[in-house]
């Protein structure tokens, strides 16, 4: 994991409020390499705020601030909507947890994907449509020209999602934000979306950041783990270290799952710290 | 033959050509004072299961039976006191505009009970909430606080069985434990007779003795928690989500 | 709470009320601050208020009698002056009197409309959207018939076989306004019908009359204010016109449609006869828009957290 690829200082988004701005996220630092990378935590811990904030996509009126904010070398503070238009979607892009919402209703898949190229060289309409297909196929949809020309609403949710995801690489992304990609799916769906995104970390070299609040999941497949609380990482470990986790936070949300094999009656919940949000 | 029993029942949504068979000659039988659990995916029909005994699904074909009598549609006003349930999105369950006492006064004035100001006080701290939320509005409350006082709203009513339809996959995991144990805890307590659906296997076996797999709007098996445990699953597809439920394995070199 | 003595702000706001009545007054308060907050809303809300206190005070405020004129020789078509502040018209009766008064007959259309459409549109769609099948059917395709009516024509018509007058111009305002607000309604009820609280109810044995009645209907509520609210301007306007054909508010009644009517013989020369009563009906529709477009930001169900 020696060149960093996303590097992280001190971020902060604030949002205005009647009682004054609220911070949701309060100086978050981190760097990844071509590695996955989970930010894990509770609603409300600020973990899809900080995927939002890395792509530019704060909803107003909340502000971005960051000591340090770069990609590959490029300060993204600050940065115009042109510089954005040619970076998202080309270089860095993000899976969001509901494709439902995310599909243009009103667009062929086929179409949708293609247009995800189109900022993405000078390659003709053939060209573009075969990478569309192949695309498709990788991502484990049996018959890619039926849903290639077919409309979201023809189409299931989970291979809706794969759709969404397709769509999100098919340029090739060097960072990808999957803000809990897969809990919308069947596990059985889940475990080929994941597989996907797998690859495309050891073979093309691809930065994941993988948003989640499941943390059994991340610690079978992230290579490290931050665990956020009230805007801040409380703690940040390898994944196959979550079991040696220090802080009581993280603890606690280990031991309050439930288990198949023991029978811990009635389960441990988590006391919260004030100081913890400190 | 036990408390609730579910013969052969069928649940067909629409007109024949959109026709949808969502539930397809599923049987199972619950016994008082046990807890039992219906574990699948999303389309598996087991939440149109729960929804059918409480009659806001038809019954197609097949037929549901509480206390051996059969019931019958649409459900009377008994049948209520008898059965109640809990849904899965707290933040979909509770009407925006009603206080908290709204909420829980309404059952008892339907229902035509006695000493209100008590029971929606008692019901309160049952579920661990103090007085000072009673005359608060849904919006002023966490998710979890919000599926206590659908839990609460449930219970008002005394009923013997609870239908909790996946009481938990909308809250998060601290949340959750703090909610299971609540219903643990009640059950112990009052004697209830619990009908849970989830999707989440752990979460299922650490709260029922028996469980029913469904998939595709049938049941594939009938497992106990220990056997469960023992992992003597019979079906590929129970294999399959006990995997899935342990979290994520590289592909195996082909 | 805490020792510190609790304003009564705190008290509104507070997180814990502690009675029905203080939830109650907690949220309209709530409400009220948002919809402080909206400039054009307030000034909405000044007009409108302005509008009711002069029809309320009518008596007070107006110098000279709305229907007997003076001296015919002298005090004809005078201009704006200090005497007359909006002039007089033809028959030598003070614009400033007539205005005043005429905005109790605005006044009580606006409300006698409000109060007859709305009820009848929310019963009709959330009785339509909540019972679906044939019920939905018959109440809407009546719906349709009304809907299909132009409001002037009917209104016409209607003032034709009942004879002219300010009441029969109101009752065929009324039968023509509330078809959008049952569909409105009914298109809430669709979404509302099927949610778990809903169902919550009706686990718990509740009638139907009393799904609707306590829980669909407080929650199309708000959006029908805001659509009744924005259509006032159409009302006033569809009023005036009526009055403005003759076939609304009878001489001498002081109507502004009417006003305008009269003084239009003489807008080349005498400009505020019917300049005056048109700035009116302008500026209380204003009133209306900008109330109603307040509401909206304030109780659109879909910005509530």
């Amino acid at each position: 994991m020696s060149d960093t690829l996303l590097s992280v200082e001190n971020l902060r988004v604030t949002y205005p409020t009647r009682k004054g701005p609220a911070e949701v996220v309060r100086g978050v630092s981190f760097t990844l390499g071509r590695e996955r990378l989970a930010i894990v935590g509770e609603s409300g811990s600020g973990k899809s705020q900080t995927g939002r904030a890395i792509l530019g996509l704060t909803p107003k009126p909340g502000i971005v601030t960051a000591d340090k904010l770069s990609f590959d070398g490029i300060d993204l503070r600050g940065a115009k909507p042109r510089q954005w238009r040619a970076l998202r979607g080309a270089r860095m892009s993000m899976v969001m947890q509901d494709p439902k919402f995310s599909l243009n209703p009103v667009m062929t898949v086929g179409a949708q994907i293609m247009e995800a190229l189109a900022f993405h060289g000078r390659s003709s309409r053939a060209e573009k449509r075969d990478r569309a297909l192949a695309m498709l196929e990788a991502v484990q949809i049996r018959d890619p020209k039926r849903v290639f020309d077919a409309y979201p609403h023809e189409i299931s949710g989970g291979m809706g999602q794969r759709v969404m995801i397709a769509m999100m690489l098919v340029a090739e992304p060097d960072l990808m934000i999957a803000d809990e990609p897969t809990s919308a799916l069947d596990v059985t769906v889940q475990v080929e979306v994941l597989r996907i995104l797998d690859q495309l970390v050891s073979e093309k070299g691809m930065g994941l950041v993988f948003i989640s609040h499941d943390l059994r999941l991340v610690s079978t497949f992230c290579d490290r783990v931050l665990v956020m609380y009230a805007g801040r990482v409380v703690e940040e470990l390898k994944a196959s270290e979550l079991h040696r986790a220090q802080h009581p936070y993280t603890r606690g949300l280990i031991s309050c799952l439930p288990e198949i094999d023991t029978d811990v009656r009635p389960l441990p919940t988590l006391d919260r710290d004030a100081s913890w949000a400190l | 033959m036990g408390l609730l029993d579910v013969i052969n029942l069928d649940v067909i949504f629409g007109e024949a050509p959109q026709q949808v068979h969502a539930v397809k000659g599923v049987s199972f039988s619950v016994r008082e004072g046990e807890s039992y659990g219906i574990v699948g995916e999303s389309g598996s029909g087991k939440s149109t299961v729960l929804r059918a005994i409480c009659g806001l699904a038809p019954v197609s074909g097949g037929a549901i039976e509480l206390g051996g009598r059969e019931v019958v549609s649409p459900r009377g006003r008994d049948f209520y006191k008898t059965v109640q349930m809990v849904f899965q999105d707290p933040y979909a369950s509770l009407h925006p505009r009603h206080t908290i006492d709204r909420v829980l006064a309404e059952p008892l004035a339907i229902q035509g009970f006695d000493n209100r100001e008590e029971r929606i006080e008692r019901a309160l701290s049952d579920v661990g909430l103090g007085p000072g939320f009673r005359f608060r509005f849904p919006h002023q409350l966490s998710g979890g606080q919000r599926q206590r006082v659908a839990v609460a709203r449930a219970l008002i009513l005394e009923p013997k069985v609870l239908l909790l339809d996946e009481p938990t996959s909308a809250l998060d995991a601290s949340i959750q434990a703090e909610v299971l144990n609540l219903l643990d805890r009640l059950r112990a307590e009052r004697g209830l007779t619990y009908v849970m659906v989830s999707h989440d296997l752990a979460v299922v076996a650490h709260m029922c003795d028996r469980l029913l797999v469904m998939q595709h709007g049938r049941a594939v098996e009938e497992l106990t928690r220990d056997a469960l445990r023992a992992r003597t699953a019979t079906t590929d597809y129970t294999r399959q989500l006990l995997a899935a439920s342990e979290g994520y394995k590289p592909a195996e070199p082909k | 709470m805490s020792d510190t003595p609790m304003t009564r702000r705190d008290w509104l706001l507070s997180d814990q009320p502690a009675s029905r009545n203080q939830a109650r007054l907690g949220q309209f308060y709530r409400t009220w601050l948002a919809f402080r907050s909206n400039t054009l809303a307030m000034v909405g809300l000044v007009i409108i208020g302005v509008l009711v206190l002069t029809a309320i005070l009518a008596p007070l405020i107006a110098p000279y009698d709305p229907l007997i004129g003076g001296d015919l020789r002298t005090e004809r078509l005078l201009s704006p002056s200090l005497s007359h502040l909006m002039g007089t018209d033809e028959q030598a009766r003070d614009i400033f009197s007539r205005l005043v008064w005429g905005s109790q007959i605005t006044l009580v259309v606006v409300a006698l409309v409000a109060v007859i459409a709305t009820p009848l549109g929310i019963l009709v769609g959330t009785v339509a959207g909540y019972f679906g099948g044939w019920v939905d059917t018959v109440l809407m395709r009546v719906t349709d018939i009304f809907l299909a009516f132009p409001r002037l024509v009917l209104a016409l018509a209607f003032v034709a076989a009942l004879g002219p007058g300010i009441q029969n111009a109101i009752i065929a305002i009324a039968i023509t306004s509330w078809p959008p607000y049952a569909r409105l309604a009914r298109a809430e009820t669709l979404t509302i019908r099927e949610s778990d609280f809903i169902n919550a109810a009706r686990l718990q044995g509740a009638s139907s009359a009393r799904i609707i009645w306590g829980h669909v209907v407080p929650l199309c509520t708000s959006s029908i204010i805001i659509r009744v609210t924005l259509d006032m301007a159409g009302i006033i306007l569809t009023a005036a016109g009526l009055g403005f054909l003759g076939l609304g508010a009878q001489p001498p009644q002081p109507e502004w449609g009417a006003m305008i009517a009269s003084g239009r013989r003489f807008l080349i020369d005498q400009w505020w006869v019917a300049t005056m009563p048109g700035l009116a009906i302008f500026v209380v529709s204003l009133g209306f828009n900008f109330l109603g477009d307040g509401l909206r930001d304030v109780l659109d169900p879909k910005g509530d957290r």
